[in-house]
């Protein structure tokens, strides 16, 4: 539950890519705090309007359909940064070193292409609702506009496992993300 | 070939006997298979139209009330006191509109569908905490609506305080008074049970409960002509078996009611008392003119011409 | 097409990928067979957006906001406090005690996890202290916490009721007696392997020090009164009562204990965020993948093959408490509910189950997978806090996964030890 994840974002990238990428784990992680707490106060705000002046706010539920779709696809990328994805390790532990390192290779890639395959049919998905001009009937604010996290998401968690695919060919170590090592040892300070 | 037909209710409700009479008249007159997807199968209200618009539906049955998305015109059905409430008249009304044949089928064309009937499911019938005679009996009650801007508009004008809820938790809500009170046809209110917990049945007179039947336009384009007559005659065929079904049911779904709890009530508003509300609804004419211009205006107008005939008497 | 989609996915399971992806692979082969082609691969995108759309999950991220706010702060260890005040100098006290304050914890968090982190971690010192074996304590530790599953609030429930259309508020309190009942069981074990290997006792508590432990734990004691007070007092919605913690628990932390700073809640709010998206992704995929077996009929036609329509309601609870059990040994609880319960949807429809004694049992199995063998993310969770070996963490808990199913059968044949405050609460 601690996730103390360390607010240094520092890359495990060399150079110009390096800085790229620290900066786009910047942007996750303030999108992630900043929606959570926008969502907290959007529903105690609605709570406290209820009991106090009698009326729900109109807006609430609308907020909070916005605000989970850019959490979880904000969050996608950062868990994929972190290496905090939930996946059954049993039998892929049981390997030697080697063997996962290959193994991890092999996942990094498909899941990288996994997730710039969706990105390209959430894009689609996307124009689609562009085209229909369907609004959020509450807010009037076009429906696309909330969907425009899904395919970001996916292309930045196609990124990272992109890079963690290229970490693990040239380390010797497993890499779980671009910067977390596999193994109980190194993921202590993770949890 | 095999069609795919997805509703929003549940087993043996309306939208599901409809579906099933079409299906029978299509399976029974010609080689297709019509395949039923029912409430949640596939997704909520707005997942099946999207489903249907893409074409992997060739039908879709949908009440207006949650097409106003993507046809704020279809609204119209939640402005209070429009429809008229006899069973015959309002039979008659969606036979012959002009509103409902020629005009509906025009504005649903633009979403690539095509309006293939639209009926009633019943009259909606108003639960409470209290029995409720006038707007000042309101004050003061959380009512459930659906999330609808329309509809919360008719029941802040009616006095109460309209409250959306997800289906699952209006039981609930209501025994545990977070809500006062609900709108639904009756037969929701005895299949969900909530006379239990919500006894007092206001009749309002105010709204009928529509739905309508449409295709994917390019599916219907495509289909020959003998089909497209098929189509529609099976429509036609589910339309003339519902409109005496409805009216039965409605009674039998009450006299279940009545039997199954002694602490239910029903009121059936006066003449007198009903105007009372009658006189609160242009509120709601003009906040629906408000969201759909000079077409939504021009829609009402020809509903109030094409309901004529049935004020006078 | 079913053997497909399951053969991918039980095999990228294994080989280790991010849970999101089996079932994302799955879900491809469905759609690449069911439409000859990735033609429609939209209505994955829909049913994505559609999944994580319902409001009451909004329940969630403020469930689990509130009780990591709680577990960084004091609340946890005020409510333990209190427990061991007063059972902590019984034979085998401090053992039951675990286990009560991880009910009691359990009742103002909605998750597994964070029980396992917040009672866990000040106690097993304790524990191994006092005489008792680690393989026990990391057991009682982690089969404890399952117990938090089952008392309100429960992140289970919540997707369990949203997916199913069941009243979370009424899955809520239908938990509470499989909760006290697995309670009872697991103190009447602690008291028996006190007994057995001769752990010596605790000093009593005077009733001096007992006062004062109830009034520092009468602000955190607030919080099941709003979940369970506020729920059946028809004041809150599973949603609001979520929302009255996050307040709560800002206003105690912050203002009352002053146990956390105000730059304190940024970080929070982003693991709040992180274990949010984690889940929901899951919740996501999971939608798209149970779109396209029900699209393709695929549920009517695996319980028709196996004649489950005619097994009747105790054989139709034996066959979900089986398949539940055996995925959660596999697979994260929440997957399994998200993959599972459609499939079963329909055998509960026709055979008139209660969907609300459907849900309690569910969550008792996926609560019992957490801590089972080999998966089991309460298991990871003890691996990464107390930092022991795998085998050594699941070496003391057949007893308990024993005990464990004995409830599941007993819920079975005795339903109203669910529906009991449920009927009384709501019917
Ligand atoms: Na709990
Ligand atoms: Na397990």
């Amino acid at each position: 539950m601690k996730d103390d994840l360390q607010d240094t974002h520092t890359s495990g990238l060399p150079g110009f890519l390096g800085v790229i990428d620290s900066g786009i784990s910047r942007i996750e992680s303030v999108i992630l705090a900043v929606g959570v707490l926008l969502m907290a106060v959007n529903t105690v705000a609605n709570v406290i309007g209820r009991f106090v002046f009698g009326e729900s706010l109109f807006f609430a539920e609308e907020v909070n359909r916005i605000l989970i779709v850019m959490i979880t696809f904000a969050g996608i990328g950062y868990a994929a940064r972190h290496g905090r994805h939930i996946r059954m390790s049993a039998l892929y532990d049981a390997l030697p070193t080697s063997a996962r390192r290959l193994l991890m290779i092999c996942i990094a890639f498909v899941t990288s292409g996994t997730m710039f395959f969706l990105c390209y049919y959430a894009f689609t998905y996307m124009q689609s609702i562009y085209n229909t001009g369907r609004v959020l009937p509450t807010m009037g604010i076009p429906l696309y506009l909330m969907y425009v996290w899904v395919p970001i998401g996916f292309a930045v968690t196609g990124i990272q496992y992109l890079l963690t695919g290229i970490k693990n060919i040239f380390s010797r170590d497993v890499y779980l993300s671009t910067h977390v090592v596999d193994g109980y040892e190194e993921t202590e300070t993770e949890v | 070939a095999n069609w795919r037909y997805a509703h929003e209710e549940f087993e043996g409700d309306v939208q599901d006997v409809f579906a099933h009479k079409f299906k029978e008249y299509v399976e029974e007159h010609s080689d297709n298979t019509v395949q039923i997807f029912r409430f949640g199968e596939l997704g909520e209200s707005d997942d099946i139209m999207e489903q249907t618009q893409m074409g992997i539906l060739q039908f879709v049955n949908q009440s207006p009330g949650f097409t106003g998305s993507l046809i704020p015109e279809a609204q119209i059905f939640f402005i209070p006191y429009l429809l008229p409430v006899d069973d015959d008249d309002i039979i008659d009304f969606f036979r012959t509109s002009k509103a409902i044949n020629e005009m509906f089928p025009e504005l649903y064309a633009e979403q690539g569908l095509e309006l293939l009937k639209m009926y009633p499911e019943g009259e909606m019938v108003v639960t409470a905490d209290t029995p409720v005679r006038s707007p000042e009996d309101f004050r003061g009650k959380n009512i459930r609506t659906m999330t609808n801007p329309l509809l919360s508009e008719t029941y802040r004008a009616f006095g109460a305080t309209p409250t959306p809820l997800p289906w699952g938790e209006v039981y609930g809500g209501l025994q545990t008074n977070i809500i006062q009170g609900q709108e639904n046809p009756i037969f929701w209110i005895q299949s969900g049970g909530l006379y239990e917990v919500s006894p007092n049945l206001i009749f309002t007179g105010h709204g009928q409960f529509t739905t309508a039947l449409m295709a994917n336009q390019d599916f219907f384009n495509s289909l020959s002509a003998d089909e497209q007559q098929l189509v529609r005659d099976a429509s036609e065929y589910a339309f003339d078996y519902i409109t005496e079904y409805v009216p039965g049911l409605s009674d039998e779904m009450l006299d279940k009611i009545l039997e199954a709890s002694p602490d239910v009530t029903v009121t059936r508003l006066t003449e007198e008392e009903r105007q009372v509300f009658m006189d609160r609804a242009p509120r709601v004419e003009q906040r629906f003119i408000d969201m759909t211009g000079e077409r939504g205006e021009a829609l009402l107008e020809q509903f109030k011409a094409d309901l004529e005939p049935y004020q006078s008497r | 097409m079913i053997t497909y989609m399951l053969a991918t996915m039980i095999i990228l399971l294994l080989l280790g990928f991010p849970m999101m992806i089996p079932l994302i692979m799955a879900a491809l082969v469905g759609f690449y067979m069911t439409f000859d082609g990735f033609g429609q691969m939209n209505i994955m995108i829909q049913q994505m957006m559609g999944g994580i759309r319902p409001t009451a999950l909004i329940a969630v991220p403020m469930f689990i906001l509130a009780a990591d706010i709680m577990t960084r702060g004091q609340s946890a260890n005020r409510l333990i406090n209190m427990v061991m005040a007063f059972i902590g100098h019984i034979k085998g006290g401090l053992a039951v005690s675990t286990a009560a304050s991880c009910t009691l914890f359990g009742a103002v968090s909605g998750s597994t996890q964070a029980t396992v982190v917040a009672v866990g971690s000040p106690l097993r010192p304790k524990l191994l202290k006092a005489g008792y074996k680690d393989s026990f304590t990391l057991a009682l530790i982690i089969n404890s916490s399952d117990i938090a599953f089952l008392i309100p609030p429960s992140i289970g429930m919540i997707i369990y009721g949203v997916i199913s259309g069941t009243s979370i508020g009424e899955l809520f309190i239908a938990g509470v007696g499989p909760g006290l009942l697995i309670l009872a069981m697991f103190s009447a074990y602690c008291i028996a392997y006190a007994y057995i290997h001769k752990v010596p006792t605790e000093p009593k508590s005077s009733w001096k020090e007992r006062l004062i432990a109830i009034k520092d734990a009468l602000w955190p004691l607030g919080f099941p009164v709003i979940i369970v007070g506020g729920i059946y007092g028809g004041i809150f919605s599973p949603t609001e009562a979520a929302a009255a913690c996050v307040l709560y628990a800002v206003i105690l932390e912050f203002i009352v204990f002053r146990s956390l700073k105000a730059t304190d809640i940024y970080r929070i709010a982003k693991s709040t965020g992180l274990i949010t998206a984690v889940v929901f992704i899951l919740v996501a995929v999971g939608n798209g993948f149970s779109w396209i077996i029900s699209f393709a009929q695929i549920p009517q036609a695996i319980l028709g093959g196996l004649g489950i329509d005619q097994a009747g309601p105790i054989g139709v609870l034996f066959a979900i408490a089986i398949a539940f059990f055996i995925a959660c040994m596999f697979v994260d609880p929440i997957v399994v509910i998200l993959v599972l319960t459609p499939i079963f949807a329909p055998a509960i429809a026709s055979t008139g189950l209660d969907p609300v004694l459907v849900g309690v049992l569910i969550t008792l199995m996926v609560a019992i997978g957490s801590a089972t063998p080999p998966f089991g993310c309460d298991i990871f969770t003890a691996i990464a806090i107390f930092k022991r070996p795998y085998w050594e963490v699941i070496r003391g808990t057949p007893p308990f996964v024993f005990m464990l199913v004995l409830a599941s059968v007993l819920i079975i044949f005795f339903p109203q030890i669910a529906l009991f405050l449920r009927d009384l609460a709501f019917r």
